[in-house]
């Protein structure tokens, strides 16, 4: 690079960041935004990593309650139940993501698919839609707000204090003056990031992933580009500081508040998802088909004893080597497992198809862009809660078929119809304690952090085009400069 | 009158103001269609929901012959009809369940299911009139407002303007006047619209716009103190934006944190866990241990309680009662907190009126936390009547009727 041309940019650099410096009303709102990202930063962290501990803690208690219940009858355990808990991951310190709207603690018991429960979001004070701030929500929103304040004018002021023409007959080109204001701007936005980075390191020295820990702050690194790049566009190609102020506040309005909730209409409307309990009520009667496998009796399992009948060659049910009434749970479990799976797999990949068609907003507004990437890298999106949601059902489908297994293998059949005569009776349906170990243990981790960059990849590119336009856009603007 | 006529000739050729109500237009009017259509979605849904749950429970009834049996086995739905004003502030609809599917079992095991929509979007959250009214319109008024007289002053009229007026500082006035006074029609004009097509009581709308138009004569007095002090225009939008940044979005979350720091809840959690400990020990317990508890709240029954076999359907229900019982502090304790927050918050937002406009919105619509509060008392009023319906049949040992089953209750919602 040309060093005359080097020297040129720098000195307009040092001399914008002065005139900052100078400027009490840009001191000031620097310094508002320093302390809003510091404490958002510190507030954020410090509740993620108290709910990271807290319900670690919650879901060691419930694996060893599990452990710890006496001995009983296999199918007791089933309906005992279980509980997971989805514990965020280090990243969420920067961006918790869908963890406020989605509950973190699921049941798991026999026969059913259960929602999470106790969302944050549910039991906190409604204070106007902007209350749960975060972190990233500061970053996302309202630091491109500051650097519209401070960089509005950066080109117009030049002209408007007529020292535009005197700079280009010195010499300075065009895309000098806007190369030294940007890097200028750049550098305001870049100090900014400081609050994030030392999170960003606090959440890998937790174990986060340093790819993923370095990726956030690339991706905010670039989003806030993307602003600096638009404001000195804007500033570059209007003749009044008003009329700049307003644009850009205008693309603001749209990109941060107005683009992503039309986004989610949209979504909504293109694909509606039905929820929960719409998709139950459909189920029921397809679950009503395999019948209820509390039921050895009901006619759906007339074709599965005569089968085990003739495998074992025996006359009665009495005389199978298994019992029956732990096949049936089994085998109805199976079927049952295999239709609720079907339609929550429906909804989960109807869900997704959702988000990613809000995601294609990102081509209207790097805020959808920047916002989707971040949730994606953070492993706090809603690919991360799914995955929660199969781990989960894992889970409940492992420890449920092994303590039908053990219904089947050491429950011995008689004993077990025989168990409601009397309480000896049912004392001995119960099988030892030592059974309850066909629990794993959980833990959730997001995914790995390099499919959860591919993931951020498609946000990335959009964040990517919107600066490589702008800043284009910007250079050209900058060449046919003229007083 | 004729300075008013001279105003409206100024801001019908201002093409500024003409684009910024545009867009305060624009904007009311797509959040009511958007609004009017997502109550629309949850009506039908819900119509449709209610006639599946009904063959559901005709089919599950034909099934089973045993009081026992059919009180496990038959779902009801419970649900909360949207307001004819729900349109205009979605508020908690959103995030809180307003449907829920239970049976005769212990009512805490259910309460808490969350029908949720995507969470991805419940995060962004929704595109209502509320949103546009209290967030949006504040920073579109900014816009029109900044510059009213800074301008002037930048273009050497103000002067001039001044001394020709016949009152001081009345030019101004009138010109404000006029520019908020189109922004609350702007908005106020589509929610009438949305108000006709819902059906909204007049009285209703009437109150949501007052709230509308008290919420912008705040953000006016706003902008005429900052104009007063005789900044530059941009000075002035930077102050005003960043006076909307802390009364829309610092202080109110400031107060969040401070409200849950100073109402402490019970992990909904916790309730679960003990209520599922206290039904499943109930299976290894004595019986006494099920009904000495249960017929404390239930001496109707006292002399129905010996139970001969290692199971029979009423000490099962009888647990499931017990139970409830012993996570009732625990809930109440989840539900006062709620309560406590929510009755915080709305003190506290006293110091932002963004976060009190739109708390006002959500109470008028019958779609914030007092609302949910009280369809989540509905749904335990059923659950109760459910019990009271089995309870007699399952102690006394009634023989199963279909004529009998004709009695049992069935959930209504309050505005049908």
């Amino acid at each position: 690079m040309n060093h005359v041309f080097t020297n040129n940019i720098l000195a307009i650099t040092r001399e914008e960041a002065r005139l900052w410096l100078r400027s009490r009303l840009a001191l000031c709102a620097l310094l508002i935004f320093a302390l809003l990202l510091t404490a958002t930063s510190i507030a954020t962290s410090l509740r993620m990593s108290e709910e990271y501990r807290h319900r670690s803690a919650q879901q060691a208690l419930a694996e060893e309650t599990f452990l710890s219940q006496p001995d009983r009858h296999p199918h007791r355990m089933v309906h005992y139940g279980h509980y997971v808990f989805r514990a965020p991951p280090p990243l969420a310190m920067i961006d918790p993501g869908v963890d406020a709207v989605t509950g973190q603690s699921m049941f798991l018991e026999g026969h059913r698919q259960n929602s999470a429960m106790f969302a944050d979001a549910r039991a906190s004070a409604n204070l106007g839609g902007f209350e749960g701030l975060t972190a990233a929500l500061v970053y996302q929103l309202f630091v491109p707000l500051l650097l519209i304040a401070i960089g509005h004018g950066l080109i117009i002021r030049e002209r408007e204090e007529n020292t535009l023409a005197p700079l280009l007959a010195q010499g300075v080109t065009g895309n000098e003056l806007y190369a030294g204001k940007w890097v200028a701007l750049a550098g305001v936005a870049l100090a900014l990031l400081l609050p994030l980075a030392v999170v960003s390191a606090a959440a890998v020295a937790g174990g986060g992933s340093p790819l993923a820990g370095a990726g956030v702050i690339g991706l905010y690194a670039l989003y806030l580009l993307v602003w600096c790049s638009l404001i000195l566009l804007v500033s570059a190609l209007v003749r009044s500081r008003s009329l700049s102020l307003g644009i850009l506040a205008l693309f603001w309005l749209a990109c941060a508040l107005i683009v992503p909730r039309m986004a989610v209409e949209s979504a909504n409307s293109a694909m509606p998802a039905p929820g929960k309990l719409e998709t139950d009520l459909r189920m029921q009667a397809e679950l009503r088909v395999i019948g209820d496998g509390h039921n050895a009796g009901a006619p759906q399992y007339l074709q599965l004893r005569a089968n085990l009948l003739a495998q074992y060659d025996v006359e009665r049910v009495e005389d199978l080597p298994v019992n029956f009434r732990g096949v049936v749970a089994e085998d109805a479990e199976a079927e049952m497992t295999e239709v609720m799976n079907r339609y929550a797999e429906e909804r989960m990949a109807l869900e997704a198809r959702q988000a990613g068609f809000a995601e294609t907003f990102g081509w209207l507004s790097p805020v959808v862009a920047v916002a989707a990437a971040s949730r994606a890298l953070a492993g706090t999106d809603l690919a991360t809660h799914h995955r929660f949601l199969r781990e989960a059902e894992a889970v409940r489908f492992d420890f449920v078929q092994g303590l039908n297994r053990v219904h089947v293998e050491q429950l011995d059949y008689v004993i077990d119809i025989n168990r409601s005569i009397d309480t000896e009776s049912e004392r001995r349906t119960r099988m030892s304690a030592e059974n309850w170990n066909v629990l794993d243990a959980f833990s959730f981790r997001p995914d790995a952090p390099g499919e959860r960059a591919a993931r951020a990849g498609a946000p990335l590119a959009m964040l990517f085009a919107w600066f490589l336009l702008l800043t284009a856009a910007g250079v050209h603007a900058a060449r046919g400069l003229r007083p | 009158m004729s300075g008013l006529i001279r105003e409206v000739r100024f801001l019908a050729s201002d093409r500024a103001t003409l684009l910024w109500l545009a867009i305060a237009l624009l904007v009311a009017c797509v959040s009511v269609v958007l609004g009017l259509r997502e109550i629309a979605t949850q009506r039908a849904l819900l119509n449709e929901l209610i006639a599946i749950d009904q063959v559901e429970r005709e089919v599950v009834g034909e099934l089973y012959s045993d009081w026992g049996d059919v009180a496990y086995y038959t779902f009801h739905l419970t649900y909360d009809v949207p307001s004819d004003f729900a349109f205009a502030a979605l508020g908690r609809r959103d995030t809180s369940p307003w449907k829920h599917h239970i049976r005769a079992l212990a009512i805490e095991g259910q309460i808490y299911e969350t029908d949720a929509e995507n969470p991805d979007f419940a995060l962004i959250g929704r595109f209502d009139f509320a949103f546009a009214a209290n967030l949006l319109a504040p920073l579109l008024l900014i816009l029109l407002l900044h510059d009213l007289r800074s301008a002037e002053r930048a273009a050497g009229r103000f002067e001039l303007l001044s001394a020709t007026a016949a009152s001081r500082g009345s030019p101004w006035f009138a010109r404000a006047a006029l520019r908020v006074g189109a922004l609350a029609l702007c908005l106020i004009g589509p929610l009438w619209a949305g108000g006709l097509l819902a059906g909204t009581g007049a009285s209703t709308l009437a109150l949501a716009s007052l709230v509308v138009v008290s919420h912008i004569a705040f953000w006016w007095g706003v902008c005429a103190l900052v104009d007063r002090i005789g900044w530059s225009s941009p000075v002035n939008l930077t102050a005003l934006v960043g006076a909307w940044l802390a009364l829309a979005v610092i202080v109110p979350a400031a107060i969040k944190i401070s409200v849950e720091t100073a109402v402490p809840l019970p992990d909904g959690g916790d309730i679960l866990l003990t209520q599922r400990e206290a039904v499943n020990d109930a299976w290894d317990l004595p019986k006494s241990a099920t009904m000495e508890p249960f017929i404390e709240r239930h001496p109707e029954w006292a002399d129905y309680t010996a139970v001969g076999q290692p199971f029979e359907w009423k000490w099962y229900y009888a647990f499931q009662q017990v139970g409830d019982q012993t996570v009732e502090q625990l809930s109440l304790a989840y539900r006062d907190g709620r309560v406590g927050r929510d009755r915080l918050a709305g003190t506290l937002a006293r110091l932002a009126p963004p976060a009190l406009a739109e708390r006002a919105l959500q109470a008028i619509a019958g779609t914030n936390l007092a609302a949910s509060l009280a369809y989540e008392q509905r749904v335990r009023e059923f659950h109760a009547a459910l019990r009271n319906y089995y309870y007699p049949r399952l102690f006394r040992a009634e023989p199963f009727s279909n004529a009998s089953l004709g009695q049992r209750p069935e959930f209504h919602s309050t505005s049908e």
